[in-house]
């Protein structure tokens, strides 16, 4: 119940507690709505009202003197819909009603919000300094607008975000950043794919700044664009893959096979897949060669490997090495693998052609027996790969393997549709090194963010090293029919980071380019882990399982003891439970990120310090000062040290797990 | 078309710092924010380039170059749509520019959003610079065109013969949508309208279809289909068709053109119905035309409910009830509570609540009482109920809730249940509650009883006939379950004082007056007012007191009683009235039938009452003392000290008898009558 007498008591404890390093919220009302997991996503945790910084009012809500103290403070006041309390703050409905089925958000403005069920909605009179974030596009009544006020800030929304929290308002969090609400936590732990078609004109540099504030640590390129040397385009890649090391980004070459090339369609019109219907298999992009072709195998793997040789990667993702399409047997415009050579294997085993599962062999035993051999040979194609990529690393022994493969266990249509079957490929776990990053297929696209644990549950009994299980979100438009937006933005986008990221130590997005502008600056805050935050007078303690980045300034002390690794704004903390303090003066040598999973770390004299790391990929340090002297597991190495334009020092260090000791200039 | 693209970005990569020489400030009104946005970009601030570029273009809008650079820029940061946009303000401004026009038109290719629509345009582009354009630009688009057109060409070829051997939705997707991107407007069309057939719940088809009849001109045809996609389907393809629509109202025969492309649609003909329903308010004659079009859906979508309303409530409107009912009851039956209300409403029906709608909101308790209160004031006694039973659940501890839910009981005659809701009110600690509960358990109790045992007096003085009568009667009942009726033993005296011994006064007074007898009966009487009449029959005999005989005595009629507004003993003054009307038959009376109508008006001030009496009686046999009129003041109180049931009564009456044949006096009469009436309930 809303009882002005609680809320009150509530802000004038409040009111004497000491701000901490992070920011909890707290909902006045019996209800919570959506509102946890809105908040949620981008890393608050729920608090007692006592010492939360951001206050949710649900409708009907009553007015409290209390509160424009409060806000000059630093608290937020979120209000929902019509009460006394936002009446209080300007926010009145009028005797209009608006009819709501799209809106328009100051962050996208181009992008229409539509509403799977349009509502009608009193219109309401917002106070003249509120800033609009949400009108609804015909008659522009405000939907989402805020003020700030003293140190703090109201953010009024319409009506309720929806149950998911992101059916009607996916800015809301963007409207509070906007409002100068910091966000507490971030991780720098996502991967994402890049084609440089849409990247051609860019500021490299530039970019690579802004990814790693997105908290993205690894670029998976598009490698096929490159698979035929041109020295520009190599060139280009040459300084994407610098731009990117010197803000301590990975770079895997994705590998898209059984599509090589534009140059290798043309040039090997021999080589080309076809569909059931035996038409080559040019189907959307990719344009798929016979790779159980040995002479065509054999080109390939040289190409490959001059590929991985050219750059300097620190890894190949093996992407989708299996068979169109999506729509399966159903559509033969579409479905292979018909090439003359799978055409005489399965002959020679079946007794018959298998395009005559659509003219004389239409019995399902008989598409059964197609299928399987089918998800055979994607098997073997796939192990056969590995093998490949593998011997890459004799050349560069810090390359991680990544295997992209489409889900099969929550959508079991895949294995029949498309060849790919994950407790066949699984078990190689146990005899390779690499990374199962499993690809959300398209079919569950509009599916909320709770399918993620689902995913990972499904996986646990067949993996046999969870910790190297990876998950792809998306990030397109999707087909089936879904609203806000058919493209996952906003709060939705955070929600499936947020919850992805809880069940995979690892999230990949698909692909930079489509994550939309105002999602990045969230990103980071979206794909933190955290269990537990919890004050205790200027102490906070903090449980993250893969340790996080906590929003810091100035010095500070970790169990105790000087930190050394943190930026002006991000304290990063490794696994486990940690308690922060403040301290007189930050350390004199910071690293001021790691890629690479940080173990410990510690000052060991006055421009000295010591960390250890654990990394599948080379790892790269990023330092405020440029280390003299190093060693890695107490031998002395020379720094291989990239100055970045933004001040700080690139170090790159070794695959696997390693001490570290530097001595700054 | 990649590698061409990627050739042309590099050689015209030096574009932006060509242009970023500072411009001439007497010739630019841009001049301070051109300034601006150079010096931004030497330190890398796009963002910062990018404001001030905006503010030399609002400044120079007609400025190709501010433009370009602002287009590259944009560039910068990867905001190639944001590019495009300028590049193609700067290619309407000076088409000769044909760097520009190959950059737009690049950048068109390349884009996203709408992607056939900005293909379709990057190709026209390329065809008309490869035909038009300097020797540069000529080769370039020509690559570029032949780079676009070359795989739709192919593709189109491709996708045709593999329609040749199987007839698929997506094949049919895939040529219209290269149809249209290379201009093949009526190929395009005939697939979308295909694909559209094959699949007609996407009605995304129907967009893409109104968008390729709107390019080539067959703008009636354009707008059925963008009418079609604009109502009834994805609410996101309804947006973008609604954009591509005229701003204006559909006409009726633009939605007659969809109905005939799509004419399954429901929301269609409904929005139709509802235009020719505003059009025939307006005496347009086009309320049989929306009959017809609610008419074809109801009978293919039964389920429509929407519909079904809306047709009966026309039906309604001009009396055709019969088509009318079995429409509005099948919305009645059905899922959509709001709907249902509004024809319960049309109907004169009470409102309906619906629980599961209350509980979803939370506020269950309080809106159900808010509704308790409403229907119990207009009299909707079930609805109350209703009302009342979910404030019951959402507080079962609510006594308040609990008591009007007895005195609704109460009001619909139901008092055995009511008395339960009595008796759980009694509980409550609000003493205002629990004593209003107390004393209508009390009054209630008897009625429930197995035996009840009921005695009423009512002496009173006559100035008329100086004498004193009175009358009354002990009873005894006993209820039955589920009996209609109740059994019952009477005893009646009806006497008068003086006329205590044989022949005294005999013949002086009418024989309704005073019976001199004692009369004992078996009876039986209905055992729940019906409409509020109680009927009753009793056969006994009768022993006059004065006499000495004994008589069959055969009695039996109805009774009816009314009253309003404050009655005796109210914590407020205010109006009042009363009427009772008894039709009696009395054998001893030579099987008379007697009519009697007496009624009371006037002001209570607790303890006292003003009346005015009005009263009539007449009977079947036309007797004199049977039939007369009187009326006149009077004044009955009840002090608080007194029995509940004693009352005091005082009247001055003025009358005149109707039949005067055989009347030994006068037509008329005056008399003051003062008397006492006692009942008590055992």
């Amino acid at each position: 119940m809303h009882s002005p007498v609680r809320i009150s008591a509530l802000l004038l404890i409040a009111a004497v507690v000491p701000a901490s390093a992070t920011v909890g919220y707290s909902v006045i009302a019996n209800d919570p709505g959506p509102w946890p997991q809105i908040l949620s996503s981008v890393g608050f945790t729920a608090e007692p009202a006592t010492t939360a910084g951001i206050y949710v009012a649900r409708p009907g809500t009553p007015a409290s003197p209390h509160w424009p103290a409060k806000l000059e403070s630093g608290a937020v006041l979120v209000l929902e819909g019509e009460s006394p309390l936002a009446a209080a703050f300007g926010f009145r409905s009028t005797k209009q009603t608006v009819q709501l089925a799209s809106m328009q958000d100051v962050h996208e403005p181009k992008l229409p919000l539509i509403l799977q069920k349009p509502i009608e909605i009193s219109r309401f009179s917002i106070p003249e300094k509120a800033r609009v974030f949400t009108k609804e596009r015909w008659t522009g009544a405000p939907t989402l607008a805020g003020f700030r006020q003293g140190k703090g800030a109201v953010l009024w929304v319409a009506m309720s975000p929806g149950q998911l929290g992101y059916e009607r308002f996916p800015y809301i969090l963007h409207a509070l950043a906007d409002l100068g609400v910091q966000l507490p936590f971030r991780d720098t732990r996502l991967w994402a794919f890049f084609d440089y078609s849409y990247r051609t004109r860019v500021d490299l540099d530039y970019f690579a700044a802004r990814w790693r504030k997105a908290g993205i640590s690894a670029l998976h390129v598009a490698s096929w664009h490159f698979y035929d040397s041109d020295p520009e385009r190599d060139a280009y890649l040459k300084r994407l893959i610098e731009a990117c090391h010197r803000e301590g980004i990975l770079v895997y070459a994705w590998v898209e096979l059984p599509h090589v090339s534009e140059k290798f369609w043309s040039d090997h019109p021999e080589w080309r897949e076809k569909t059931a219907v035996l038409q080559d298999a040019h189907l959307d992009w990719r344009k798929l060669m016979n790779l159980t072709n040995r002479d065509c195998f054999r080109t390939v793997s040289l190409g490959v490997q001059n590929l991985i040789g050219r750059f300097d990667w620190d890894g190949v993702n093996l992407a989708e090495l299996y068979f169109e399409s999506l729509e399966g047997a159903s559509n033969p415009a579409r479905f292979t693998p018909f090439n003359d050579t799978v055409r005489a294997q399965f002959r020679e085993a079946a007794g018959f052609d298998p395009v005559e599962i659509y003219t004389t062999h239409k019995d399902a035993a008989s598409l059964r027996q197609f299928l399987d051999f089918r998800a055979g040979l994607v098997k073997k194609m796939q192990e056969e790969w590995m093998a490949e990529i593998e011997k890459c690393r004799r050349l560069r022994p810090h390359l991680d393997i990544v295997l992209t493969h489409v889900d099969d266990r929550f959508d079991t249509g895949m294995k029949d549709a498309i060849g790919a079957d994950a407790a066949r490929v699984l078990p190689l776990l146990s005899t390779h090194d690499f990374t199962f990053l499993i690809e959300d297929p398209a079919t569950v696209w509009n599916l909320g963010p709770q399918r993620y644990p689902e995913i990972a549950r499904r996986y646990q009994p067949i993996t046999p090293k969870p910790e190297k299980m990876a998950i792809d979100i998306n990030v397109v438009d999707r087909y089936q029919d879904v609203y806000p937006t058919k493209q996952q933005t906003g709060t939705e986008l955070f929600e499936l980071v947020h919850l992805a990221a809880h069940a995979f130590p690892r999230v990949a997005l698909y692909f930079e380019n489509s994550i939309l502008a105002p999602d990045l600056a969230l990103l980071a805050a979206a794909s933190a882990n955290v269990n537990r935050v919890e004050h205790v007078g200027l102490k906070t303690i903090i449980d993250a399982p893969r340790g996080v980045g906590v929003t810091w300034s100035g010095g500070a002390l970790v169990d105790g003891k000087p930190w050394p690794v943190q930026d002006d704004n991000t304290l990063w903390l490794p696994a486990g439970t940690h308690t922060i303090e403040p301290a007189s003066q930050p350390a004199s040598v910071r690293l001021l990120a790691l890629n690479g999973t940080l173990r410990a770390a510690q000052i060991t004299g006055s421009n000295k310090l010591d960390f250890a790391y654990e990394s599948a990929s080379r790892a790269i340090a990023l330092l405020d000062r440029k280390p003299a002297q190093l060693e890695i597991d107490g031998l002395a190495s020379k720094p291989d040290v990239l100055n970045a334009p933004a001040g700080h020092f690139a170090l790159l260090l070794p695959r696997g797990q390693h001490l570290v000791s530097l001595t700054a200039e | 078309m990649r590698d061409l693209f990627t050739r042309f970005v590099l050689a015209s990569a030096m574009a932006l710092t060509c242009v970023a020489a500072p411009p001439d400030p007497a010739a630019s009104p841009d001049y301070a924010a051109l300034t601006r946005a150079y010096e931004a970009l030497k330190i890398k601030n796009y963002d910062g380039a990018i404001a001030a570029f905006l503010d030399a273009v609002k400044a120079a809008p007609g400025h190709t170059a501010t433009r370009k650079d602002l287009a590259y820029t944009y560039l910068k940061i990867g905001e190639a749509d944001a590019a495009r946009d300028q590049f193609g303000e700067a290619m309407k401004i000076n088409p000769a520019d044909f760097h520009v026009a190959l950059e737009f038109a690049f950048l068109c290719f390349e884009s996203k959003d709408d992607a056939i629509t900005y293909k379709a345009t990057a190709r026209r582009i390329f065809n008309r610079i490869r035909e038009s354009g300097d020797t540069v630009s000529r080769a370039t688009a020509e690559q570029a065109f032949q780079n676009i057109d070359e795989p739709l060409r192919t593709g189109i070829a491709r996708w045709t013969q593999a329609l040749a051997t199987n007839d698929s939705l997506s094949a049919h997707e895939e040529l219209a949508s290269l149809g249209e991107q290379r201009d093949e407007l009526e190929l395009a069309a005939e697939h979308y309208l295909k694909a559209w057939h094959l699949l007609p719940a996407r009605k995304s088809l129907l967009l893409d279809l109104g968008r390729v009849r709107k390019n080539l001109n067959q703008l009636e045809e354009a707008n059925a289909a963008l009418l079609a996609a604009s109502r009834g389907g994805e609410p996101r393809v309804a947006e973008r068709a609604r954009e591509l629509l005229p701003e204006r109202y559909p006409f009726v025969y633009e939605f007659r053109r969809a109905l005939a492309l799509d004419p399954q649609n429901a929301e269609l003909h409904r929005e139709l119905a509802y235009l020719l329903m505003r059009m025939g308010e307006k005496g347009e004659a086009r309320t049989q035309e929306a009959e017809d079009e609610f008419r074809a859906i109801t009978e293919t979508n039964p389920d429509d409910l929407l519909s079904a309303a809306q047709l009966g409530f026309l039906y309604l409107s001009r009396k055709d009830t019969i088509r009318a009912m079995p429409l509005l009851q099948r919305v009645l039956a059905g899922s959509d509570e709001e709907l249902a209300s509004h024809v319960r409403t049309a109907l004169h029906m009470p409102a309906k609540v619906y629980a599961n709608a209350l509980h979803t909101t939370g506020e269950s308790g309080t809106e159900a009482r808010v509704m308790a209160e409403k229907s119990l004031k207009a009299g909707y006694l079930k609805d109350a109920l209703k009302y009342l039973k979910l404030a019951h659940d959402a507080d079962p501890v609510d006594f308040s809730v609990m008591l009007k839910m007895a005195w609704a009981y109460n009001m619909l005659r139901e008092d055995g249940v009511a008395m339960r809701w009595f008796a759980l009110a009694r509980k409550s600690p609000d003493s205002a509650i629990s004593e209003e509960a107390e004393k209508a358990w009390e009054t209630l109790r008897p009625s429930q009883a197995r035996v009840r045992t009921t005695a009423w007096m009512f002496p009173f003085y006559s100035s008329r006939w100086k004498d004193v009568f009175s009358y009354g009667q002990i009873k005894t009942e006993f209820r039955i379950d589920r009996l209609p009726f109740r059994p019952y033993l009477s005893t009646r005296f009806v006497g008068d004082l003086r006329r205590t011994t044989p022949g005294a006064y005999a013949g002086a007074l009418p024989q309704n007056l005073s019976e001199s007898s004692f009369i004992l009966a078996f009876g039986v009487a209905s055992s729940k007012p019906w409409h509020g009449i109680t009927e009753w029959a009793e056969a006994g005999s009768a022993i006059g007191y004065l006499s000495h005989h004994m008589l069959p005595d055969y009695r039996g009629g109805a009774s009816w009683a009314r009253s309003r507004g404050k009655g005796i003993g109210s914590e407020t003054p205010g109006f009042f009235y009363e009427t009772t009307a008894d039709g009696v038959f009395v054998s001893r009376f030579n099987n008379d039938f007697l009519a009697y109508s007496q009624n009371r008006a006037g002001w209570t001030l607790a303890p006292i009452q003003l009346v005015w009496n009005a009263n009539i009686t007449t009977d079947a046999k036309h007797q004199y003392w049977a039939n007369f009129v009187e009326t006149g003041p009077g004044i009955r109180f009840h002090m608080a000290a007194m029995p509940p049931s004693l009352l005091f009564s005082f009247s001055v009456m003025r009358g005149v008898y109707l039949i005067n044949t055989g009347n030994p006096r006068r037509p008329n009469f005056n008399d003051f009558r003062a008397g006492l009436w006692y009942a008590l309930t055992r």
